[in-house]
Formats: structure tokens, C-alpha cells, sequence
């Protein structure tokens, strides 16, 4: 199927992998169905795009890949989604990230880790969920793990 | 909105399944206990207002801004 994105332009996306979001994402109500799409040159980063508003994609990386203890507690997410049954392995955890504008010639990369999206690769299910109880900063410094 | 005025020890319910209880107060500070059923998510605004923030701010991103972060990471993972 063919999706509008105000990035990228007209892009062609598999159908059978558009992701449904049942709740969402925080910040922007309404808007259900999103793909993941990777591009070389923006690696690790990738964008998470709504297939139903152009302009809405937001950057999200693996946190693991700068917080390799990076942890919280999926049997939650997992029985408030209903997805029992579901391999640990199925479960991919992304980051939401940001570059400050403030500080963009420092070139200050921070991710979210207060608030990791869950995608389920089993039934294509995504979930943003909002951590509490933890040390967990809401703007990470991503160099500072690098 | 409904504005009840309550005491430390009283209680509140709320629905069939939950009930607020006004632990402790002390000067600005009011400990609040609650007892609702394990799928209702219970959070601090302020936290899910910062995610909402991040969200929203991330969506502003443009693709140049992001890659050249991208070029800046590749470089510090690769240890240049």
C-alpha cells in the first residue's frame, strides 16, 4: 500500500507491516496506525510514521544500543495488552528520541526512557508505555553511553 | 470538575472498584493511597505530560537535522 509522508514523500510499505497502536501514542490522539521505516543514512535512528497524518513521525532508536541494561517490566505491558502467550523475543522495544534544537551545535541526542514503545512482532501491535517507579530520565544523554 | 473537600484517615469511591484514601497531610503535601484494580493504569501527570512532550518535539524533527545526529552517533559507537 502506498502511504503519505511529509519526509519522505509517496512511499510504497508492505501492508502487512503497519503497526496498530489500540492506544495511541501519547501527544497525539487519534492516530492508530504507523510503520516503521529505516533508511541507511539515518541509522540507528528510524522513524515511526503514521500512516494516516503525513506530517506525524517521530525518531526512535534501540536503546540497548547505548543502555545495554536497559530493563523494565514487560509482564505488565504484556497482561495490560493482553498479549499472554507472547515470546520475549517478538517483543521489540524502541526509544523515542530527540535532538535539542536549543543545543543543536552541540549536538545534544537525548531518548526517552521513561516512556519505551513496545512492538509486538506477533500480532503487529505497538504500545507507548509510561514507566513509573523508576530512575529512568526522561531525556537521556545518548553520547554519554557511546 | 468535582471539588470534595476530605480529611486525613477519609476516603473516597470512585466506580464500583476503586477508593482514594487520604493517607497524610502535612503542609503542602497531601499522601494520597489508592486501591483500584491491577488494569487501570495509574500515573503522575507530570510524567505522561513529559512523554507527551518528548513525542511532540520529536515529531518536529526534520530528516537532515536527524541524520547528521545519525553521522555524529555512527562516529561514537565506532570510536572515532
Amino acid at each position: 500500500m502506498k502511504i503519505d509522508t511529509r519526509k519522505f514523500g509517496t512511499i510504497e510499505i508492505d501492508s502487512n507491516k503497519i503497526l496498530t497502536m489500540p492506544e495511541c501514542l501519547p501527544g497525539f490522539p487519534g492516530f492508530t496506525r504507523f510503520a516503521l521505516l529505516e533508511d541507511p543514512k539515518s541509522a540507528p535512528f528510524c522513524w515511526f510514521q503514521s500512516t494516516e497524518d503525513p506530517s506525524l513521525a517521530l525518531v526512535i532508536m534501540s536503546p540497548f544500543l547505548f543502555k545495554p541494561d536497559y530493563r523494565f517490566n514487560l509482564d505488565n505491558v504484556i497482561n495490560a495488552r493482553n498479549w499472554s502467550g507472547v515470546k520475549e523475543e517478538n517483543l521489540i522495544i524502541y526509544v523515542v528520541v530527540n535532538i535539542s534544537e536549543r543545543e543543536e551545535k552541540k549536538n545534544s541526542i537525548t531518548a526517552n526512557l521513561l516512556g519505551p514503545l513496545v512492538i509486538n512482532s506477533e500480532n503487529n501491535e505497538a504500545v507507548q508505555v509510561v514507566l513509573s517507579d523508576t530512575n529512568y530520565s526522561h531525556q537521556h544523554n545518548v553520547l554519554d553511553g557511546a | 470538575m468535582l471539588v470534595l473537600t476530605r480529611r486525613a484517615e477519609e476516603k473516597i469511591k470512585i466506580g464500583e472498584n476503586t477508593v482514594v484514601s487520604i493517607l497524610e497531610v502535612d503542609g503542602g503535601t497531601v499522601k494520597i493511597g489508592i486501591d483500584a484494580p491491577k488494569e487501570v493504569t495509574i500515573l503522575r501527570m507530570e510524567v505522561v505530560e513529559q512523554i507527551q512532550k518528548q513525542n511532540i518535539e520529536s515529531s518536529k524533527r526534520d530528516v537532515a537535522t536527524i541524520n547528521s545526529a545519525a553521522e555524529l552517533l555512527k562516529k561514537r559507537f565506532s570510536g572515532e
